[in-house]
């Protein structure tokens, strides 16, 4: 059996780089086997491997290799993982190398080397800017089926896991005096020298290693190499307990008020996060000062195919060399129009590159020094030549066009500073022309500005900038912050002449690589009228990619500002939104998924209700008892059944805990009461009950419940279910804003108490066996609408109402909610011998319809107090809220949806919630709507199916017949317009 | 004892397993509690009330104030819970001593309340309080009133170990465990067994 041979890291050089040689981690791309070292991303193994092609464009399928080595990478996505944890779009430069990696390559068809949609280069008119508008405009009906599963196919990036995500995501808070964005030169040194000055600092970097450009440059600080001098850095902050670093963590947006969002990949360095531990962790960091360190990108140049695997950032050629000891080509052309990027000739010639040529636009009096052998040519490059990858470029130079053969190209077109996060809250970038770079408009209150992101591109301007970042931050916050003694740095030239220019050519040259937008297309959207930044972004689709377009936004500026002849600065910028980085929707969502999405709430008896073998549903927050399934009932219905016949015919009990319930006191609790609800509560005795409606402003029903009247300056008042929040809210706006003045004081009481429904002819038998015997139950002491306080048998100290919502004799007993559990199970208990069942929602739902209370499904925003039959309970006495806007015409209209009941002609028929009323004969057509069914439920008492519902001039159509047409279950049932009241109209069970 | 839906699950040590626990967490069984609400305008005269009952002066910003028998917690403007250590019938004794100057209402059912502590403890509460905890920021006796996983919360610092005591509505105990349990996992994590409500 052969063992399949890794290949060798041939282009990896013996020695040197930040790379931990003695742990060799074994990966694999794309199917093959290879190996990197600790330390590696996969885009530096890779390199090392010698590979330069790792996927395909957007549109055109052309081969495409790395750009760049940092998060601005817009070629090199790959799917990460296999199965469940497969994630795609995943940018090989930074994505740290583990023993076991898989990745694939992305929007290739059949394979990498050989994709057959790579003909949609040869249709590229047809992809031009703004194809989507035009090119698959007609047929129209060709759309849908035909050019968006086709476009879907050609431009698909990658493909999402379909199961679950097997991994767990957490979100975190975190707090400091100042955050320091990026550990860089510049950001270390603000971190350090804010740290000593006592400030709780929060030093947050990208990498999993802190450094910035000192590690990718061979430059010397403080007589050490730049590795070493971070090494230094990073033990001092680590030695102070007021410093917080946290690696492997993107701060990708900036919010109001010092806050900003970041995410943490705490495990994606590992195949599978160890047990406990989440794969990343969403930050929520609020930081009284700010220090953007985030330094800065490099600028692609414009020439013709410089997408071809090879052409290269030279800082990322340069980091590829200097951090990870890779060669990324073997014979160099180096391409740039700045002093820094001439650095890359002597840092790949010294890992043994041949470098052939430095072409440099600028006509240079003192040209930076080159290594011994490599020709410096003032000129251009016109274009890149290759098939997979690059082969030679042609270069305009001295007057002549010249052939030089290369397998890489290092292009630099100058550093563009990072100032996302400074943008974040609409302040846009200003182009400063005399620098040629950009500079934030406005900083945000709290922001400073260091290193490279403030233009400070040399090692000295940016240790500076670092520690007067510091000291203004701790001067800001009432610290003295000495300024740190600066290290010694070796004198580098920032010298920047930026080269605009394209050359003319009709191949393809790339502003945007990952949209595939080029020169052409950019020129065609100004010639098109689409000259503003935000139209052309949006037709040609420009930095509108999952990279927003990092490398590509200057060049498209400073296009659309050559075809409108003005500056740079009169054309305008777009503006940066977070986030700054691509964040996983998982991470987002953090810990709430499934039934975790938002907290349940449980009642009190919930064990209880388990043991019963209880099925339960969820009822806004809460999980409630939907029914009591017993052996040999097949379905809901027979247990919904059996409960409202033992309620009906003997005696019922439902844990009704979640109605909401809030206790009122004080002087003014009476007043405060009579002006929330809209009938008349003043005359409302100690220990009665009533019930009562709440309006809103509008004169809309806001909610109805009960009031009880405990003492003189007592009262508990009951909310529905579903609106005891906004209730509360509303009686504290009332309170608070508009009678300030009233003495009154509320607090909700719903998870204290605990609250049964005890309902049916034996209910007051049942509640003789768990009250105290001294209390008397009888219709005299305890009448329809009474309440009382009470004990019970076992000393427990509870309130008894005698309040109905089934239309039996019934009660509710309120117990503290720790005695909740013991007090179902003496009902129950007792009940037994009685016959008495726990019912649950159904039977509470089908009581309630066979009595017409209404309920959540009515008192739905859109219904007057007229509309449900309730209209006599406004008060003409007194003023309340809602009061005058209840009495407009149009709320107490007879001729608009009013409540009545409704029944099947045929008996046997099925009634459904939504159904709409059309009259007998109609078509159906919106036209005929004469309103809808709100409820409905099967009636256990009369046999059938009955329902409530909302009919134009309802009540004056009693005994008419209408049809309930229910599109979606595609029923149509004629019905008989009833009274709503379908069981003991008179309520001569309430009393009795 | 099974796991409660509102109370915490049965003594016992849980997620990673390691010598010492990230997080230990005891519920405080048999506190009474009560909401105190100031009548209007008579803040000052509720303070002397308390003062010559409790001998504590009510707290007018977040902070709790231990007096005699009771502590005094600010959970809003002109108002406070109180909490006792053992059961009593806190509107009977609060009444007394408040007479007309607030309202009083027994909440003493209507929460979990747990402490919380252990070298971890504001790591694990960071992963969902929205809070400052650093020593520089929140001092014992500091109180906040704020939310957890969309739960509301009333946290207070108890001791500079540190220690917090948490209370929750009931009927969010699960789901606020859930959470807590999911952020402490990482750690380990002790349950106690449930103890009076000397934290």
């Amino acid at each position: 059996m052969t063992v399949p041979t890794v290949p060798h890291q041939s282009a990896r050089s013996a020695a040197g780089g930040l790379i931990d040689r003695s742990r060799p981690l074994r990966f694999r791309f794309d199917g093959r086997d290879f190996t990197g070292f600790a330390g590696d991303t996969l885009a530096s193994a890779l390199v090392a491997n010698g590979v330069r092609l790792l996927g395909r464009s957007f549109k055109y399928h052309r081969p495409r290799g790395l750009l760049s080595a940092g998060p601005e990478e817009p070629n090199a996505l790959v799917e990460l993982r296999g199965g469940d944890r497969r994630e795609p779009n995943t940018r090989a430069t930074v994505a740290e190398l583990f023993d076991g990696l898989e990745a694939t390559s992305q929007n290739r068809w059949p394979s990498l080397g050989f994709d057959l949609l790579a003909v949609n280069r040869l249709l590229g008119p047809a992809f031009a800017a703004g194809f989507y508008y035009k090119t698959f405009m007609w047929p129209a009906s060709f759309w849908e089926r035909v050019y968006e599963p086709m476009i879907r196919r050609a431009a698909g990036l990658g493909r999402i896991a379909t199961g679950p995500d097997p991994d767990s995501y957490e979100k975190a808070f975190a707090f400091c005096d100042l955050l320091v964005v990026g550990a860089g030169p510049a950001g270390l040194t603000a971190a350090l020298a804010a740290a000593r000055a006592g400030l709780r600092v929060l030093l947050a970097e990208e990498d999993f290693r802190p450094g910035g450009r000192l590690l990718g440059e061979t430059r010397r600080v403080d007589g050490v190499g730049g590795a070493d001098w971070v090494g230094r850095q990073v033990a001092e902050l680590a030695s102070l307990p007021n410093v917080r670093v946290m690696l492997r963590t993107s701060v990708f947006g900036s919010y109001d008020h010092g806050t900003f969002g970041a995410i943490e990949r705490v495990n994606d360095h590992v195949p599978v996060p160890p047990p406990f531990e989440p794969r990343q962790r969403l930050w929520r960091i609020v930081a009284r000062r700010c220090v953007l360190a985030t330094g800065a990108i490099e600028r692609p140049l414009l020439f013709a195919d410089n997408d071809l695997p090879g052409v290269m950032l030279a800082g990322a050629a340069r980091c590829y060399a200097n951090r990870f000891a890779a060669l990324a080509g073997r014979r160099v052309v180096v391409f740039a129009d700045n002093d820094d990027a001439w650095r890359t000739a002597g840092d790949l010639g010294a890992l043994g590159a041949e470098v052939v040529a430095v072409v440099d636009p600028r006509p240079l009096t003192h040209r930076p020094a080159l290594p011994a052998g490599v020709e410096a040519i003032t000129g251009t490059v016109r274009r890149a030549l290759g098939g997979r990858s690059v082969r030679a470029v042609e270069v305009v130079g001295n007057g002549d066009v010249r052939r030089l053969d290369c397998d890489l190209v290092a292009m630099s077109g100058g550093w563009m500073p990072t100032l996302h996060l400074a943008s974040h809250q609409g302040a846009r970038p200003r182009w400063d022309e005399g620098r040629a770079r950009f500079a934030p408009g406005s900083v945000p209150p709290g922001m400073g500005i260091a290193g490279a992101a403030n233009g400070d591109f040399t090692t000295r301007a940016a240790l500076a900038s670092g520690a007067e970042a510091a000291v203004a931050a701790a001067t800001a916050l009432g610290r003295r912050a000495g300024q740190p003694p600066l290290p010694e740095v070796e004198p580098e030239s920032d010298a920047h002449a930026p080269l605009w220019a394209v050359p003319a050519s009709r191949r393809k040259c790339f502003v945007d690589f990952q949209n595939d937008v080029t020169v052409a297309d950019v020129e065609l959207a100004g010639r098109e009228g689409f000259r503003s930044p935000e139209l052309a972004k949006r037709y040609t689709t420009l930095g509108m990619a999952t990279d927003q377009g990092k490398t590509a936004n200057l060049n498209a500026l400073a296009l659309l500002a050559a075809d409108r002849g003005q500056p740079i600065a009169a054309t305008g910028t777009t503006t940066y939104r977070p986030p700054y980085v691509p964040v996983a929707i998982a991470a987002l969502a953090g810990p709430h998924r499934g039934p975790d999405f938002r907290p349940t709430r449980l009642t009190a008896a919930h064990g209880w209700a388990v043991e019963q073998g209880a099925v339960f549903m969820e009822a806004g927050a809460w999980l409630r008892a939907q029914y009591f399934p017993q052996a040999g009932e097949p379905s809901w219905l027979e247990s919904m059944t059996r409960e409202v016949n033992a309620t009906r015919r003997a005696v019922g009990v439902c844990d009704v805990s979640t109605l909401g319930k809030i206790d009122v006191q004080g002087p003014d609790a009476c007043e405060f009461i009579e002006r929330l609800y809209a009938n008349g509560m003043r005359t409302l005795a100690v220990g009665r009950a009533r019930y009562g409606i709440m309006l809103r402003e509008d004169g809309m029903v806001l909610d109805d419940g009960t009031v009880s009247r405990l003492a003189e300056q007592r009262y508990l008042v009951t909310t529905t279910t579903a609106n005891a929040v906004a209730v509360f809210q509303h009686m504290q706006l009332c309170h608070q804003v508009h009678w300030p003045t009233l003495d009154v004081q509320f607090v909700s009481v719903s998870d204290q108490w605990a609250q049964f429904s005890v309902a049916g002819p034996r209910s007051r038998d049942l509640l003789r066996t768990v009250v105290a015997p001294d209390h008397d139950l009888s219709n005299e002491a305890l009448p329809f609408m009474a309440v009382a306080a009470v004990r019970l048998v076992d000393g427990t100290r509870a309130r008894l109402f005698r309040i109905s919502f089934s239309g039996e004799h019934a009660y509710e007993i309120a117990v503290p909610a720790r005695a909740a559990d013991g007090c179902i199970r003496a009902l129950m208990r007792a009940g037994g011998p009685l016959g008495a069942a726990a019912y649950g929602l159904e039977a509470l739902g089908a009581m309630r319809i066979e009595k017409g209370h209404v309920a959540g499904n009515e008192l739905n925003g859109q219904t007057s107090a007229h509309d449900l039959g309730l209209g006599r309970l406004l008060s003409t006495k007194k003023d309340y809220i809602g009061a005058v806007m209840a009495r407009r015409g149009a709320l107490t209209d007879p001729a608009r949806p009013r409540l009545v009941g409704f029944a099947p002609v045929d008996r046997s028929q099925r009634l459904g919630a939504g159904a709409h009323f059309v009259p007998v004969g109609a078509a159906g057509n919106a036209a005929d709507d004469q309103g809808f069914m709100t409820s409905a439920a099967y009636s256990p008492t009369l046999g059938h199916w009955i329902g409530l519902g909302l009919l134009a001039r309802g009540p004056e159509r009693i005994g008419e017949r209408v049809v309930a047409l229910d599109l979606v279950r595609n029923r149509r049932v004629e019905v008989e317009v009833c009274n709503p009241a379908f069981v003991d109209p008179n309520g001569d069970r309430l009393r009795g | 004892m099974a796991r409660g839906h509102d109370s915490l699950p049965a003594p016992g040590r849980g997620g990673r397993a390691g010598a010492e626990p990230g997080l230990i967490v005891r519920e405080c069984a048999g506190l009474a509690l009560a909401s105190v609400l100031a009548r209007r305008g008579a803040l000052e005269r509720a303070s002397m009330a308390v003062r010559t009952a409790f001998g504590v002066d009510l707290p007018l910003a977040p902070r709790a104030a231990d007096g005699r028998g009771v502590t005094f917690i600010w959970s809003g403007p002109a108002q406070w819970i109180a909490e006792f250590p053992a059961p009593v019938d806190v509107e009977t004794v609060l009444a007394a001593a408040l007479g007309d100057a607030a309202a009083i209402c027994d909440q003493s059912h209507s929460r979990l309340v747990i402490d919380v502590t252990g070298p971890r403890v504001r790591e694990v509460l960071a992963k969902g309080v929205p809070v400052d905890l650093h020593p520089d920021a929140f001092e014992v006796g500091d109180v906040a009133v704020t939310s957890a996983h969309h739960v509301g919360l009333q946290l207070r610092q108890l001791s500079v170990a540190p220690a917090y005591r948490l209370s929750v509505p009931r009927s969010y105990a699960g789901s606020f465990w859930t959470w807590l349990e999911h952020s402490a996992a990482e750690f380990g994590y002790e349950v106690l067994p449930s103890a009076g409500g000397q934290g």
